[in-house]
């Protein structure tokens, strides 16, 4: 008995320690067989592959069709499979840093075009340039398809371009006297608009139960406050056209005191530093805010679905939440700059493994890749999205679409997307990389503390400039 | 000669001792490969520039940016502090549950070790939330409500460098005492009742009791969870990656969260695995000063 047991032990003992390393080695042998990192070995364009791709909730219905897109790829193309891997937004850089350092991503992952320049950085990304055809390429509009570049290289195609800017609550902004309409042509100055948050407020004693103006500025979100804001200021990106950091400019200065007068003023809360993404569309619906940010159009989309559960008395609409017509509006201009808005574009890049793919591999990679972005699925997916097309398929295949919004705000998107801030494919990948760490190191550390109060804007700059100077030298910054 | 020495050692391996070679085998296994191999692979990175394509030997360099670097020495500092207000209080919460359970009836002592447990079986993604919602900062948050019955004004918990450490300090003093409160009532169960008798015929008060009884019979166990905590609270990520960030002006930036920031947000692999090991020397070295200064009078 007891002879047995000992057997059984180390029977099981065994099993366990050849289980850890089988699993272990057994990622690898499974990813050799469909991923980039092989890319199928000798193939004619008509042998069998497989293409890979990480896909993220683009749109609320996204990963939903993902069973139908792979199904349309393979009437499409009868000897390719797409096999669609999801993730959420959240896992989505984690699950791809980790895929991309083991040498093993897939074969096309969505991601911002801003992320590019990392994995070109790692030499993990595979240019496009001479396997999209023509014809691929000029199905897509210019301004989105430069996002995709780095350098002279095409590093996939664009998923859509989104114009980030602020919004408003109609029935608030018309209680105010904002012509908001006008404000959608023409835009507005940041004396304009300081004004305009400060008839928004509505006190309550000495409580204010609605501010002008919120923006989501904790942990990340504080990013893209600056981001938006600065880009009309005269500083659509960075670095200048001749290289130099941008954010040492007077303007920036201007900028930063806006920041900090528009917390005093009262026009927006000054505990702005902690409120989140969720928290600032929750008083946003809830009529705590007259004007939120940053804004996007799918916004519009989400505040009338709020609307039709507050009319049919669905438990599950926001808590206190009361019915918001969503108006696009354009970010103020500083310092009689010109308007530049913010846009994001995000796509469908392409990926390689430690081993070089085969030609017929990249091909197929790149037939996927386009399918993705372009025809039906670009069509159904910017329309959840309620983004603006940018191929000239999608626009086609979406004439069969119905889609209900706001003609006044897909006017103001459509004048922002010309008015979008030009990709910058110039900038160099280690520039780049500098400016992102000085940004997450310093810039937005003390951007944190000035809007809690902590410090002021002049100190604030006066840190990012000499931190600037640091990191650049005195010739890589601007200063005038 | 030779095969008397064969067959001496055929019947070592035939006996216990095969059996037990194959019980430390697993062991082994899973320590080589998941401890051994990822801190030799983390020294080697550390003199590298990592890339998957072929990583570049540079040298001390990453050391030497991470001691030029005063981000890293402020995560350090920062650190430090979590880790001073932290541990005392967390060994000093557990201790005191644990006295305050022990004589209750074992139903209830069970019932209790369940209720202080739970929070250690529970996501720590799922408390950061509660704990988020809790931090609200504006004036309908919770802990401002609270407040405001003593009329105070409302507090940005986690978005003002004066109190968001306090934040992060305040969550790890009110959660998580589970296991420290578990291993501390196994080892005031192991207390021989004598000592007890003989102090109540001398007329010790309770204070007494604990002060010349209990405390100095848990000495081994307080340098255990101490080493532990400290060790734990060194390698602080979670909290500070889900509560702030890091922010606000890196008041909460711990080394850990700098170590994951350039290993995966910047692929800086070769500093991030430095500062690491600079991480894993300081640990060693304080757990060694530990062990020196307070483990004198321990008996194992």
């Amino acid at each position: 008995m007891k002879k047995r047991m000992r057997t059984w032990a180390s029977v099981f003992a065994l099993t366990f320690a050849l289980t850890s390393i089988t699993a272990c080695s057994g990622g690898g042998s499974a990813e050799e067989g469909t991923g980039g990192t092989t890319g199928g070995s000798g193939q004619t364009a008509e042998a069998k592959d497989t293409i890979t791709a990480l896909l993220p909730p683009v749109s609320a219905g996204f990963q939903d069709n993902f069973a139908q897109m792979e199904k349309d790829f393979n009437a499409l193309y009868p000897n390719l499979t797409l096999k669609i891997e999801p993730a959420s937004w959240e896992d989505m850089t984690q699950k791809l840093d980790t895929q991309v350092n083991a040498g093993s991503p897939p074969d096309i992952a969505f991601i911002p075009s801003g992320s590019i320049a990392k994995y070109v950085e790692q030499g993990m990304v595979m240019s496009i340039d001479d396997i999209a055809t023509q014809e691929m390429k000029d199905d897509f509009d210019e301004a989105p398809l430069e996002y995709m570049k780095q350098g002279e290289s095409l590093y996939g195609f664009p998923g859509y371009m989104e114009v980030h800017g602020i919004g408003g609550n109609k029935e608030f902004l018309e209680e105010a006297g904002i012509d908001y309409k006008k404000v959608q042509q023409e835009g507005w100055t940041y004396d304009e608009f300081r004004e305009a948050i400060k008839k928004g407020v509505v006190k309550e004693g000495d409580t204010t139960s609605r501010y002008g103006f919120v923006f989501a500025t904790s942990g990340v979100t504080s990013r893209d406050y600056l981001t938006i804001l600065v880009k009309n200021a005269g500083m659509p990106s960075p670095f200048t056209t001749d290289h130099k950091f941008a954010y040492t400019s007077s303007n920036f200065l201007e900028v930063l005191k806006a920041i900090r007068q528009m917390i005093d003023d009262g026009s927006m809360p000054k505990e702005l530093s902690s409120v989140d993404a969720g928290k600032r569309w929750n008083m946003f619906l809830t009529g705590q805010t007259m004007i939120t940010g940053k804004g996007l159009a799918t916004f519009e989309n989400s505040a009338k679905k709020n609307n039709e559960k507050l009319e049919a008395n669905d438990g599950s609409a926001v808590q206190g939440s009361i019915p918001v017509e969503y108006i696009v509006l354009p970010v103020p201009t500083f310092a009689g700059e010109k308007q530049q808005a913010s846009v994001a574009v995000d796509g469908y890049v392409t990926f390689r493994g430690k081993k070089e793919p085969t030609e017929e591999h990249k091909e197929n990679v790149v037939k996927a890749a386009y399918f993705l972005s372009s025809g039906k699925v670009a069509a159904t997916t910017n329309n959840d999205l309620f983004a603006a097309h940018i191929t000239d398929s999608g626009r086609e295949a979406a004439k069969e679409m119905t889609i209900d919004r706001n003609p006044d705000n897909v006017e103001a998107v459509e004048t922002l997307l010309k008015q979008a801030s030009p990709a910058r494919p110039d900038i160099p990948t280690e520039l780049g990389a500098k400016a992102i760490k000085l940004e997450d190191e310093v810039i937005i550390p003390k951007l944190q503390a000035l809007i809690a109060g902590e410090i002021t804007p002049e100190e604030m700059y006066e840190e990012v400039k000499s931190a600037a100077v640091q990191t650049f030298g005195e010739d890589g910054v601007v200063t005038e | 000669m030779a095969q008397i020495a064969k067959q001496t050692k055929r019947r070592r391996i035939k006996g216990d001792s095969g059996y037990g070679y194959a019980f430390i085998a697993v062991a082994l296994v899973v320590f080589a490969m998941f401890t051994a191999y990822p801190v030799v692979s983390a020294f080697i990175i550390s003199f590298q520039q990592y890339k998957p394509l072929g990583s570049e030997y540079v040298g001390l360099e990453n050391y030497i940016a991470s001691f030029n670097d005063k981000l890293f020495w402020k995560s350090v500092y920062n650190t430090i502090i979590y880790t001073i207000l932290t541990v005392p209080v967390a060994l000093f919460l557990s201790f005191a549950v644990a006295i305050l359970i022990i004589p209750l009836r074992k139903k209830l002592q069970n019932i209790f070790k369940a209720v202080y447990y739970l929070p250690a079986v529970a996501s720590g993604v799922a408390l950061s939330v509660v704990w988020l919602w809790i931090y609200d900062p504006m004036a309908s948050g919770i802990l401002n409500r609270m407040l405001s019955v003593f009329g105070m004004s409302n507090t940005n918990w986690l978005g003002s460098s004066s109190t968001a450490m306090f934040s992060l300090v305040l969550m790890a003093w009110l959660s998580s005492h589970g296991t420290s409160i578990i291993i501390y009532l196994a080892a005031l169960l192991g207390i021989d009742e004598s000592y007890y008798e003989a102090a109540e015929l001398d007329g010790a008060s309770f204070i007494k009791k604990v002060w010349y009884i209990v405390i100095p019979c848990l000495k081994p166990t307080t340098l255990f969870l101490l080493v532990t905590g400290v060790i734990g609270s060194f390698q602080v990520f979670q909290n500070a990656y889900l509560m702030t960030g890091g922010g606000p002006d890196n008041a909460t930036t711990m080394v850990g969260l700098l170590i994951f920031n350039n290993a995966f947000k910047y692929f800086e692999f070769g500093e991030a695995a430095a500062q690491s090991l600079v991480l894993a020397f300081i640990i060693a070295l304080i757990s060694f000063i530990q062990f020196k200064y307070l483990g004198k009078e321990v008996e194992y």
